[in-house]
């Protein structure tokens, strides 16, 4: 009795060491490489030598901010995330609330189409857009990523928000419209409020999106018109230097601040959920 | 009043989706005469871009795809299911409002940054170079660039991957593992009978979405595959900036989003039946 009691003691002890050394592990592999760009980007050396630096600078910030390559790229990501942003958390959460509600045939085939873009890769959806905007005439750089962005950022608002409501009972929506307000009044002060953190935690993901990609912009960038990671990806391929890694860092400070921002608003737990048996 | 609500995501969204796919199913079929950009109008339709990405050579990037993606997806399972286990069960309030932070932070920094930041840390200079000859492989062989390109992913999928399974552990009455050790299970019993075993549908589904996720990339392979490591999305992006060959670059596209699409609804069709309200 006393030896399966001293072997299962033994099992248990393996098993939380292998338990902890993955999360160590998951938690080390994800905060050395920021570590590390964040060292690199105060190296003073001029070219990328062994780690860790001796002498430390702020050189690769001043040849950042003095490439105004990067600062058009950075004006033209805002505006089209924005843009885009905007048409997509507009209509996906009109959308979201309907199909919340809606019945008829056909109702998950609709669902499924509007996401597809989730499961489609980028490139083919960046080549397609390239394709169909150029039969349709149109060459102008804004418009052309625009409407690829509506594309890429419309599933992911959509598919937040549509979480967000399942929470939230039809029968508030139909007491307003029992106690006489009309339908667009009860949508507007009795659904939406109720929605608002789920559509602002659709819009942020909508936004970080349109600001992340790559596989799509790329194809419909023009000379004049490109976004940030278009940019960066364009310098990264003509020469390594460290001027990327102190742009990594504006990077994270900025997700930093983003984060701490989506926390007070909405809550980080809001965004994961409590699940039925969260604490 | 429900059919005026989706109206405006109709107008837009119809021609965004239906207009790229339309132009990509007609794009692939027209011939192309090498030196031109994009397919020839004035020649008759045809399936010769299809015929042609069916030769051997091409099987090549579609198995690394698929392969890549497939050992990238184990790892960062085998990673993210004991960190949502310890988020759920484990952490305390302030620690869990940390993970979650770090882990929605990591799925927000920029993929380019991120995939920088891993080649300075696992590069030749990096403080982690030897990484690779602890494993075995040399830095500088194909080998070491699929390293890089699973480490790349693997970033990429880590966070999705907790996030997805810490919704799905919450959904774990936790009164079941408490069951199971009050009757004398040890605890790695549990772990892998009680909870893991509760948790595969929604395990399969988390493994799905990244899935999806690691085969569509693009900047990975492109930044730390050092050209031994290709996905079709670097394929049908060369097709598109190296050569302008769109007519063969859209019919990649076509064949790609049709296993996608199908791997995609069809693995989790599979899961959905097998599991009733399994996955959500």
């Amino acid at each position: 009795m006393s030896g399966l009691s001293i072997s299962k003691r033994l099992a248990d002890a393996l098993f939380e060491a292998a338990y902890l050394s993955l999360i160590t592990l998951f938690i080390a592999f994800s905060v050395i490489p920021v570590i590390v760009a964040v060292v690199l980007s105060f190296d003073a050396r001029s070219f990328i030598g062994p780690f860790p630096p001796k002498q430390f600078s702020l050189r690769w910030y001043e040849s950042f901010l003095a490439d105004s390559y990067y600062r058009d790229g950075l004006v033209t990501s805002l505006i089209l995330a924005t843009v885009a942003t905007l048409i997509a958390t507009i209509a996906g959460t009109l959308a979201a609330i309907a199909l919340s509600r809606a019945t008829f045939r056909g109702r998950a085939a609709l669902q499924a189409a509007l996401l597809s873009p989730l499961v489609v890769p980028n490139v083919v959806l960046g080549f397609g857009m390239l394709i169909f905007a150029s039969r349709l005439g149109i060459i102008d750089g804004m418009t052309r990523l625009i409407m690829g962005h509506v594309l890429i950022t419309f599933p992911y608002v959509m598919r937040t928000t549509a979480a967000s409501l399942v929470g939230i009972k039809a029968s508030y929506y139909e007491a307003a419209l029992s106690l006489g307000a009309k339908p667009w009044k009860a949508l507007a002060q009795v659904t939406l409020p109720l929605a608002r953190t789920g559509i602002l935690a659709g819009a942020v993901f909508g936004f970080v999106t349109s600001f992340d990609d790559v596989g799509v912009s790329l194809f419909l960038t023009d000379a004049y018109t490109f976004t940030l990671p278009v940019a960066i990806l364009a310098q990264m391929r003509a020469n390594l230097d460290l001027t990327i890694a102190a742009l990594s860092v504006v990077f994270i400070v900025a997700t930093v601040l983003l984060i701490v921002l989506l926390d007070r608003l909405a809550g980080l737990d809001a965004i994961v959920g409590r699940g039925v048996y969260g604490r | 009043m429900t059919a005026a609500l989706l109206w405006p995501a109709l107008v837009i969204m119809a021609p965004l989706l239906l207009g790229p796919l339309l132009a990509l199913g007609h794009e692939s079929l027209k011939p192309f005469t090498s030196g031109r950009i994009g397919g020839d109008d004035a020649g008759a339709l045809t399936l010769a871009n299809y015929a042609q990405i069916a030769a051997p050579e091409y099987a090549r990037y579609f198995l690394d795809t698929f392969r890549v993606g497939l050992i990238s997806l184990a790892f960062a399972l085998l990673l993210g299911f004991p960190m949502a286990h310890f988020i759920v069960r484990r952490a305390a309030p302030v620690t869990r409002r940390l993970l979650i932070g770090g882990l929605v932070g990591t799925l927000f920094l920029s993929i380019i940054v991120r995939i920088y930041a891993i080649a300075m840390t696992f590069g030749p200079n990096g403080p982690l170079a030897g990484f690779s000859r602890m494993l075995g492989i040399a830095p500088s062989s194909p080998d070491g660039a699929e390293l890089m390109v699973v480490l790349g992913l693997m970033n990429t999928t880590l966070p999705l991957v907790a996030l997805t399974l810490i919704g799905t552990l919450q959904n774990i009455n936790p009164r079941l593992e408490e069951a199971a050790m009050s009757l004398g299970a040890p605890r790695w019993k549990t772990f892998f009978q009680v909870t893991a075993a509760m948790s595969l549908p929604g395990i399969l589904s988390a493994g799905i979405i990244a899935y999806a996720f690691c085969i569509s990339n693009l900047v990975v392979p492109m930044l730390v595959g050092r050209g031994s490591i290709l996905f079709v999305s670097n394929l049908i992006y060369f097709r598109f900036s190296e050569v302008a060959n769109f007519p063969s670059g859209a019919a990649l596209s076509i064949v790609m989003m049709v296993l996608s699409v199908a791997l995609f609804y069809g693995l989790l069709h599979l899961v959905r039946s097998n599991w009733q309200e399994a996955g959500k």
